[in-house]
């Protein structure tokens, strides 16, 4: 039975290229799949150019949802990359 | 998986100004931990491409993991597939992306940082035909 994890953070930074690239290279790092909600839209936290075409923009609330094996730790790593990556911008 | 070799991604465009600067995004949106090796323009510093430069690319690119190449248009591929048709003593695996080139280069670098293997890294540029931007 896989683990299910989700947590949900408020941008203070745009989503832009660089901190994309990042939360990509993390959340492959992973065995579970990891997906991020914005508003409407959804995408695979693994894909980085599906992470930037999400446009996500400061104050818009992000979900981090992953399920597999090591899916709690898949969520820690990506909501302290959201909190973190988005203050330099990019 | 990030501890072993990772795979080098090598760009091959007829302009070396192009490889360079998709390079050093590629570089930037990826960490910095990937090798990209570039083979732009001719032997001679013009529009064009050169199986040489190619060839010094894959071996500078090559951490052990294999290389991803990724051609810009036309003669580009068939500059590389003519060096591949005899890679003696190239490294291997080599594999050769049918992929938009600047979107291939960032996908294919962050899943190359993350550790992915030649697999993943050529599966992530080839996705980036599917990626929309709008």
């Amino acid at each position: 039975m896989p683990e299910s994890c989700e947590a949900t953070v408020t941008l203070t930074g745009d989503l832009h290229a660089r901190p994309a690239g990042a939360l990509a290279v993390a959340a492959a790092r992973f065995d579970s799949a990891v997906e991020l909600t914005v508003g409407a839209s959804r995408a695979d936290a693994k894909s980085v150019l599906a992470v930037m075409g999400l446009g996500a923009e400061s104050g818009q609330q992000v979900t981090v949802h992953a399920t597999g094996p090591d899916a709690r730790e898949a969520v820690a790593a990506l909501i302290g990359i959201l909190t973190e990556a988005t203050k330099v911008g990019g | 998986m990030s501890d072993r070799a990772k795979v080098g991604i090598v760009l091959v465009s007829h302009s070396a100004a192009l490889a360079e600067g998709t390079a050093e995004l590629a570089g930037q949106i990826g960490g910095g931990t990937v090798i990209i090796a570039t083979a732009g323009g001719t032997d001679d510093g013009r529009i064009g491409t050169s199986i040489a430069k190619v060839e010094s690319a894959i071996r500078l690119a090559d951490g052990g993991a294999g290389v991803l190449i990724l051609p810009d248009l036309g003669s580009s591929v068939l500059t590389v597939r003519t060096l591949l048709a005899d890679p003696e003593d190239l490294p291997e695996p080599i594999a050769v992306a049918d992929a938009p080139f600047v979107e291939g280069a960032v996908a294919a670098t962050v899943i190359a940082a993350a550790g992915g293997d030649i697999k993943a890294v050529l599966g992530a540029a080839e996705e980036a035909r599917h990626a929309r931007k709008l």
